[in-house]
């Protein structure tokens, strides 16, 4: 309260306090546009470099990727290591490429359904024990994941879902942070529309489908890219349930290769550009959606 | 219309019908969902509890309920007194507990002001340029976030290679003599009395988290009105007078928002520590989120680990707390 008071008056005395004579604005201002723009482009090249660096590496050969010093642009470009990865019998992309896109393709669909329906049910119907369970709801996102994932082991093992992709899906049917994203957006669906729905004689399974379903296409396209990325980089809870060598999704499978061939960083390079980039560029077009999500809740 | 439709509302709900109807829909929707939390929410949480007093591994059967007591002894508070013995003869889970902490902590307090000194004035120089070429230069610093933190593991163990890697060989191209220098091996290798591994850790995490601070500071900063700014600016404030005296304390609410969560985040780090650096050299980077996995899964020690996961839960819901209390407090501009 005494901060939001104190403001605007910090606003409107500091800079005036402070002002010194400067240059004519006209060329101070070029100037200074143009250094900003240097200092952008520099900042930029150094942040991509370690990206640049992997592809650059993956078309190198074995030999060329031992020299010391290191050669920046691969002096005899080739593909030879993208055609080993891709024939190696040990390694069938394919598969590992559809268990990482089943497990998260499975818990968009999830998370999208049961978010919405349960966000529609917070945000617009009065029942006993509402507040206490939605509080509860939000407690748990400040749970660390090294929590959970001891128990949930435990559960997993009980429900004989250990080494199974389920094992991966079924315990995050239900996401905290994506429950309450929703009932945020549902508050504002106007009230009168679902009244007169009923009054139509509409089911309530249908005003949820065909009247808050609708008007939330946007939310649930950024939720839906969310989780995806999530579950489709996650690293920590699949190692833990899947031990199979043919159920794992591919960050798993990225450090079992890199491990393996720990002394070809060219090979380990080109696995991670053919794990990493393809991904890279479907979130980058999307990134406007992802974004948003993230400056709408602030969330991680 | 509108009276009529409230008016048959009444009619209806008088004889019960509709009532019915939505007291139905909201138990089918919560029932299973109470199911569900109670499985995979409560039960983990109190279960992880129970599990810090006992001494557990799943290989061994233990009473029916849940596997505890039997051949997985009732070692009550044990765990966390053992924790508090910082003597020399403490037992080797115990310093590694101590040495786990205190990387964790250290690692989280280091990212947090390295983070802001660079997120903050890159979003205000994003913001600052055309519209146009905005996006192109916030997807360069945004791509990282998107990235499998695996892939940034292995991507920048490549770059830290001492013989082959892009670092070395910069500083081998710069000064002229053939450099190697192991960044993430060498134990004995400490900057400022942090050892240069760690620090390391933190280079890799800072670029692979600035773009969550940057787009949610670029979009705080697009809140600012222009009028704010314009003012100043026609009073012949400086850019960095603006940015320090207008811009920043705008900023505050968003800034404390941000490090809170900047913070929780960084306590739970698992990939860069588990697959960059393995947490070594010397247990250097053996940050708490590794040294529970490894207790866990792989020593199957996992009552002594669950004790650990609980003190990590108390330092987070501590953090969680301070954020609930600022958030609670409304900000205008």
């Amino acid at each position: 309260m005494a901060t939001t008071a104190q403001r605007p008056a910090t606003v409107l005395a500091a800079p005036r306090a402070e002002v010194r004579r400067r240059p004519s604005r006209g060329t101070r201002h070029r100037a200074g546009r143009t250094s900003l723009y240097v200092v952008l482009t520099i900042l930029g090249v150094v942040a991509a470099l370690p990206f640049v660096w992997m592809i650059l590496a993956s078309f190198k050969d074995a030999a060329e990727i031992r020299q010391i010093p290191p050669t920046f642009w691969p002096q005899d470009a080739n593909l030879a290591n993208y055609r080993t990865i891709l024939q190696d019998p040990e390694l069938p992309l394919f598969t590992f490429y559809r268990n990482s896109a089943f497990v998260a393709v499975l818990n968009v669909i999830a998370t999208l359904f049961t978010a919405s329906l349960l966000g529609y049910v917070f945000a617009k119907f009065r029942f006993r024990g509402r507040q206490p369970l939605f509080w509860f709801i939000l407690a748990t996102m400040m749970i660390p994941a090294q929590v959970t994932m001891l128990p949930g082991y435990l559960i997993l093992l009980q429900l004989d879902l250990l080494n199974n992709l389920w094992g991966l899906i079924i315990p995050s049917f239900i996401d905290a942070f994506a429950v309450f994203l929703m009932r945020q957006f549902i508050v504002s669906v106007p009230n009168d529309e679902i009244w007169s729905a009923r009054v139509d004689g509409a089911s309530e399974w249908r005003i949820y489908r065909s009247i808050v379903l609708p008007q939330l296409r946007a939310p649930l396209a950024t939720l839906g890219l969310l989780t995806f990325m999530f579950h489709w980089n996650a690293y920590l809870w699949p190692l833990i349930v899947l031990t199979e060598q043919d159920k794992r999704t591919l960050p798993i499978i990225l450090t079992w290769y890199s491990n393996q061939h720990s002394s070809q960083a060219n090979l380990v390079m080109a696995a991670s550009v053919l794990i990493v980039i393809p991904v890279l560029i479907v979130f980058a077009l999307a990134q406007k959606w992802i974004v948003r999500g993230l400056t709408l809740t602030g969330g991680r | 219309m509108a009276t009529e439709a409230i008016g048959g509302v009444r009619v209806r709900r008088f004889l019960g019908g509709r009532e019915g109807a939505q007291k139905r829909f909201v138990a089918a929707v919560i029932t299973p969902a109470l199911v569900f939390m109670a499985t995979f929410m409560v039960l983990p949480i109190v279960w992880a509890f129970a599990l810090s007093f006992f001494d557990f591994s799943p290989r061994r059967a233990g009473t029916p309920i849940l596997g505890l007591g039997g051949d997985n002894p009732f070692v009550g508070l044990e765990h966390y007194r053992a924790m508090t013995d910082f003597s020399s003869d403490a037992t080797l889970n115990v310093r590694q507990f101590h040495t786990a902490a205190k990387v964790t902590v250290l690692f989280a307090f280091l990212v947090l002001p390295l983070n802001l000194i660079i997120t903050l004035p890159l979003a205000a120089m994003i913001e600052s340029v055309h519209q146009r070429v905005r996006p192109i230069y916030r997807t360069i610093f945004f791509l990282p976030v998107l990235a499998s933190s695996v892939g940034v593991a292995i991507i920048w163990g490549f770059v830290l290679h001492p013989q082959n890697g892009l670092l070395n060989g910069a500083i081998s191209r710069i000064t002229g003599n053939v450099t190697v220098i192991s960044w993430i091996s060498d134990p004995s290798f400490v900057f400022l009395g942090i050892p240069v591994a760690l620090l390391m850790v933190i280079v890799a995490y800072l670029w692979q988290d600035l773009g969550y601070n940057l787009v949610i500071f670029i979009a705080a900063l697009q809140a600012i009105p222009r009028s704010v700014t314009d003012a100043a600016r026609v009073d012949g404030a400086s850019a960095w007078q603006i940015f320090r005296h207008i811009t920043l304390p705008l900023l505050k609410p968003t800034i404390l928002l941000a490090s809170i969560l900047t913070v929780i985040s960084a306590f739970q780090v698992f990939e860069l520590f588990q697959v960059m650096t393995l947490g070594g050299p010397d247990d250097q980077t053996l940050a708490l989120s590794v040294n529970i996995y490894r207790n866990a899964f792989r020593f199957q020690q996992m009552g002594w680990a669950a004790a650990m996961s609980v003190v990590l839960f108390f330092i987070v819901f501590a953090i969680s707390l301070a954020q609930t209390r600022l958030l609670r407090s409304r900000w205008e501009y």
